[in-house]
């Protein structure tokens, strides 16, 4: 195993870590990215919303190398994904919208075998640590609660210090508090400059965690800014919503209710 | 390597962590073993006879007569040429075999036969002899009434007396049921584990989508098929020896001439078998994408050769049309290659057609396996 560890290279800002060039890629007789280009700058959380089959995931996948695209370029840390796969395997971080690990090892043992799988030494500890699950090291995947198995997955991406990382939903299916745990994950891995790319359905989160959003539609982007100027922009055209602005949602209600402890473990 | 290395390392601890694994692919041949091992389904028949006419008269033909027409099954008999029941009392299918000279009791003619048993089955041969005596002496009797007056065969001077029978014993090979029941066994499961083992754990990791993860990793699928069947290759190994010293303690099973040699070669087809089998699984994973489709498959597959590849019962126990056919099954060649190196000691030089007949499965699977298996 040729043990690159390029993180941290291209980290100049201004140089885009993630460039999608004219994206396209067909399959079933669907056209199911149709051109689709957008560039991620280092540190930024960029957002991918659209509803489902809108073609996010398939668009993120050509990124990681996991679907080679028909034709359009994808470049991570200016290395071109098609040409070199596994090089651009080695230097991202991957959480896929049904993650799955072995059944039978503890998470400890599944961190250390995918730290293996990308050269990397890992402390088990410390990872998962970072994404609260300190006591479960020897804990087996499956016996993990929904939220808990999301914030291992993370983990898992995490064994090789990514430079980039892709996550996919990563708070579909989630309760209230898990979904807020998440989200300070994800603003933790902000903090400490990792670039993201996140797919996801939900406005709230999108407005909250992403710096720059895309808004896919069938096949593709037909809006990229940040959240406050895309609202600004509707605005401008003369929208106005119809329901009276509220001091506080009913998720606001649940959460002041039911605390914003978690509740899986 | 470090990566291929990790990964067998990781599904081996995976596998002895799933007990109902262990239980269906260590302890369940092992049982089925005992069980068919016990019952020894040899004792509880008569003496099998195998008798060689070389006279073809009136008196050859009493003699026989009196052998098979009995009202007990104390006695099955069979005709066949001197080289054929020879070959058979060697390979232990017969206890004692009978020749009955030509020109028996005819004027002139001798008038003794020829016993030989195989002193692995004392009692059954023991039995046949009295058989034997029982019937030539009433023919004895018949002939010395009817023949009144005329010359006594052999008299008081020296000749042997009518219906003398010359004894002797021959060291058969050890083709006890157990000698053949265990390393069938043993080849049985390494077909078991090589299949299903690699086939359920396929489909369950493709549909959990741990395949899918693995895909997103820097991951050569190469490194990953090598821990599968490392893996699976090491515990055959394991439980071929398992099986063997189970045989051993049980049944006084001999491998081989007792060297290390014949382990060695038992050994080395567990591995040679396990990896046709494993390669098998592989590509039965690649066509049954769920586990609803994978059961039948595997089973379709797995059960005709269980049953067909002279695993219980010998393959001669079949129609002869049928045999066309099993002789060249997989589990055939694995079967009787590992069977010719534990109850006869055989050499490589002496299984080279079964090693030549793996060989040629092991390639057709191996291509079959490279087309069909699919990651997602």
């Amino acid at each position: 195993m040729n043990k690159e560890v390029p993180s941290g290279v291209a980290r100049r800002s201004g140089d885009p870590i993630i460039v999608a060039r004219d994206l396209r890629k067909r399959y079933d007789g669907i056209q199911a990215v149709d051109g689709v280009s957008f560039e991620v700058y280092p540190g930024e959380v960029f957002g991918m919303l659209g509803p489902n089959g809108a073609g996010k995931t398939t668009t993120v996948e050509m990124l990681e190398g996991m679907r080679y695209p028909d034709s359009g370029t994808a470049l991570i840390n200016s290395i071109d994904v098609t040409r070199e796969p596994m090089r651009v395997k080695r230097i991202i971080g991957v959480q896929l919208q049904a993650n799955a690990f072995f059944d039978r090892l503890t998470l400890s043992e599944l961190l250390k075998l995918f730290g293996t799988l990308y050269g990397h030494r890992v402390v088990a500890a410390d990872l998962l640590e970072r994404v609260g699950l300190g006591d479960r090291g020897k804990s087996q995947f499956i016996r993990l609660s929904g939220g808990q198995k999301q914030r291992f997955s993370i983990a898992a991406a995490l064994v090789n210090e990514p430079v980039a990382m892709f996550l996919d939903e990563p708070s579909t299916g989630l309760d209230p508090q898990a979904r807020l745990n998440m989200w300070d994950l994800i603003k933790g891995l902000q903090a400490d400059g990792t670039t993201v790319v996140l797919t996801t359905h939900y406005m709230e989160e999108a407005e909250e965690l992403c710096d720059r959003v895309a808004i896919v539609d069938s096949g593709r982007i037909v809006a990229l800014d940040t959240p406050p100027a895309l609202v600004a922009g509707l605005l401008e055209t003369g929208f106005r919503n119809e329901r009276p602005t509220r001091e506080a949602t009913l998720e606001d209600v649940f959460i002041n209710i039911t605390g914003r402890a978690l509740r899986d473990e | 390597m470090r990566v291929a290395l990790s990964l067998t390392v990781a599904s081996l601890k995976m596998y002895f962590r799933n007990r109902q694994a262990i239980f269906f692919s260590l302890f369940i041949p092992l049982l089925i073993m005992v069980i068919f091992g016990l019952l020894d389904f040899d004792r509880f028949s008569g003496a099998q006879v195998g008798v060689v006419d070389e006279a073809g008269n009136e008196a050859s033909a009493a003699v026989i007569l009196g052998l098979s027409n009995r009202d007990d099954d104390l006695m099955d008999v069979e005709l066949g040429t001197l080289a054929e029941e020879t070959e058979r009392l060697q390979d232990g299918e017969i206890d004692a075999m009978f020749v009955i000279p030509a020109n028996f009791a005819e004027p002139g003619g001798p008038v003794t036969l020829s016993a030989t048993t195989d002193e692995r089955s004392p009692q059954r041969a023991a039995l046949a002899i009295t058989l034997l005596g029982q019937s030539i002496g009433s023919l004895g009797r018949q002939i010395t009434s009817t023949a009144d007056g005329a010359d006594p065969p052999s008299a008081a001077d020296g000749p042997p007396s009518f219906g003398t029978i010359f004894q002797s014993t021959l060291q058969g090979d050890d083709r006890s049921y157990t000698a053949f029941l265990v390393p069938g066994i043993a080849a049985m499961s390494i077909m078991q584990l090589g299949i299903f083992s690699v086939v359920f754990a396929l489909v369950q990791f493709r549909q959990q989508g741990v395949l899918r993860r693995l895909k997103a990793a820097p991951l050569n699928p190469a490194q990953f098929l090598f821990a599968q069947i490392s893996t699976r290759l090491s515990i055959s190994v394991l439980q071929t020896l398992i099986l063997l010293l189970a045989g051993m303690i049980l049944f006084d099973l001999a491998v081989g001439n007792g060297d290390v040699l014949s382990w060695i070669l038992v050994m080395a087809l567990a591995v040679f078998g396990g990896i046709l089998f494993v390669t098998m699984g592989l590509a039965i994973s690649g066509v049954a994408r769920t586990e609803e489709v994978a059961a039948p498959v595997t089973n379709l597959i797995s059960m005709p050769m269980m049953f067909l590849s002279g695993v219980f019962f010998p393959l001669d126990a079949l129609p002869g049309v049928v045999t066309i056919v099993t002789q060249f099954l997989p589990l055939t060649f694995l079967a009787d290659a590992i069977r010719a190196v534990v109850t006869d000691g055989a050499g490589i030089s002496d299984i080279w057609s079964e090693l030549a007949g793996l060989a040629v499965w092991t390639a057709v699977v191996f291509a079959a396996a490279t087309r069909l298996f699919r990651w997602e």
